[in-house]
């Protein structure tokens, strides 16, 4: 964040001064190259008004959309499960967190892709799967933080209330999980979208992973910078205008239930 | 926690189990079993040839980490020391490295530097940076107001408070910056090697896609989780024990 008084809107000032000398330097850098190295700026921006305006190219991104959104939802479901088991049965606790969780954790997510075309074949489930798989140890991972700062006191005196165990959990546990659910999100957010393109780019038929692949192979490195553009811009503002406050808002409330 | 251990095991040996049942039922390309999969990762730690690829992957990872640790080092430097700065790099740069998709990097770095070391290490570099700017700017924030204010009263050379006081307290924050630098690069070594280098193990596990040598492609995702391991293990556990004993 910026800081205020004089000292911000010099350093304010600063940044749009280094976006203009960035943007100078392509433009002039590109006029030295080939444009299959690095088209400049001006056409990687009429390309981009293309993309925007050309369903057959921007249907990609809601592919990938949908993708990351199933993905999310699946990993979120087994993640949260897994903490969950591991969390009320305490038997299973080194297995989750001592052998599955650090497994998935180091297991290369164009590993699982490559796995998943083997598996699957080339299509949205192989996709969907090897997203999956690599949120999933994100998950588990944010949700035992939760439970593990459950306030104890809290569950005790729940348990003089009522001897119902899904009341207990409906009313205590799940709104004291909320901001480790805001959490989990946003890291899954972040995260996905740097495999779905991997992904996407070798075992999928649509998406922008998969744009990527046709404009590499036909040197179309202007759709190659503006579909680059748009995901920078996604990815920023979702992060900035929505999953932040979401979270900020959960903690908030949190803070205040607590 | 012996009950909890040998659930833990047991369910390791299960797994196992389990996938050589199925492999039982499955063609080779598909599903290898375990055994062959275990000889080819043997060899990707014994044969000359493979080990050239292990090294080569693993010598990549190292000297990402490295350089991404020194940059994210400047990059968050720079506006601690001169607020001008703030804007250029956490308004500007953090949040475009940050967001900017691993693969577009693997294929700029493809079509601007071919299939080199240099441009497999340029993607690494790329994509561990933003995470070792966040952490150290992390650090800086952190540190000690009244230590520094301390060692400006006994020196004025700006060198040797960096040296004595800010680059000790900053290390444990480093340490952190390196260990997700290390996580995480282990994760995009494949991406950056997957375009046409000629070595590595993301070379290695191409090559055996293309001819569905699953035994290969298995063994390479196995060999990268142990490296990660070791290196967490061996290197980095120790490294921070050290490193907060002072």
């Amino acid at each position: 964040m910026a800081t205020r008084g004089r000292a911000g809107r010099r350093s304010r000032l600063a940044a749009h001064v280094f976006t203009a000398g960035f943007l100078l330097a392509w433009q002039a850098y590109s006029l030295a190259v080939e444009p299959y190295v690095l088209p400049g700026p001006w056409p990687v921006a009429l390309r981009l008004w293309e993309f925007l305006t050309t369903f057959d190219l921007f249907k990609h991104a809601f592919a990938s959309l949908a993708h990351v959104a199933a993905a999310m939802a699946a990993s979120f479901v087994v993640g949260t499960g897994l903490a969950l088991l591991a969390h009320y049965v305490p038997a299973l606790r080194l297995a989750v967190h001592g052998r599955l969780s650090p497994f998935l954790n180091s297991f290369s997510g164009i590993g699982w892709a490559l796995l998943a075309i083997v598996w699957f074949g080339v299509n949205d489930l192989t996709v969907i799967f090897a997203i999956s798989v690599v949120l999933t140890p994100f998950a588990v991972i944010n949700m035992r933080e939760g439970l593990d700062t459950l306030d104890a006191e809290l569950l005790e005196m729940s348990a003089s209330f009522t001897r119902r165990r899904g009341r207990e959990f409906a009313r205590i546990v799940v709104p004291s999980l909320l901001p480790f659910v805001f959490a989990t999100l946003r890291i899954s957010f972040g995260v996905s979208w740097k495999v779905t393109l991997a992904a996407e780019l070798f075992g999928g038929r649509s998406g922008l992973g998969y744009l990527f692949n046709l404009a590499r192979q036909n040197f179309d490195m202007a759709l190659i910078l503006a579909v680059i553009g748009v995901i920078i811009a996604f990815v920023y503002s979702a992060d900035r205008f929505v999953l932040a406050p979401l979270q900020a808002r959960a903690a908030r409330h949190h803070a205040a239930a607590a | 926690m012996s009950r909890e251990r040998l659930i833990a095991d047991g369910m390791v040996l299960a797994v196992l189990l389990l996938w050589w049942l199925a492999s039982l039922g499955m063609p080779e390309f598909i599903l290898p079993g375990p055994w062959p999969v275990a000889k080819t990762l043997f060899s990707l730690f014994t044969t000359p040839a493979h080990l050239a690829d292990t090294a080569a992957s693993a010598a990549r990872v190292i000297g990402a980490v490295v350089v991404a640790t020194a940059l994210g080092g400047v990059l968050a430097y720079l506006p601690w020391r001169w607020p001008l700065f703030e804007g250029i790099v956490h308004e500007r740069i953090k949040p475009f490295l940050n967001s900017f998709p691993s693969v577009g990097w693997a294929i700029l770095a493809m079509v601007w530097f071919g299939t080199t070391d240099l441009g497999v290490m340029v993607v690494e570099v790329a994509i561990l940076t933003p995470f070792c700017l966040i952490n150290l700017s992390e650090g800086l924030k952190e540190l000690d107001a009244e230590l520094l204010e301390m060692s400006a009263s006994f020196t004025r050379r700006r060198r040797r408070v960096l040296l004595k006081i800010v680059l000790p307290m900053l290390l444990p924050y480093a340490m952190s910056a390196i260990r997700i630098a290390y996580g995480v690069g282990w994760k995009i070594a494949l991406v950056a090697e997957l375009f046409g280098v000629s070595s590595g193990l993301g070379a290695v596990m191409l090559q055996a896609q293309i001819v569905s040598d699953a035994a290969t492609v298995y063994a390479t995702c196995l060999a990268i989780v142990l490296l990660f391991l070791a290196g967490e293990k061996l290197v980095l556990d120790p490294l921070s024990r050290v490193v907060a004993y002072k």
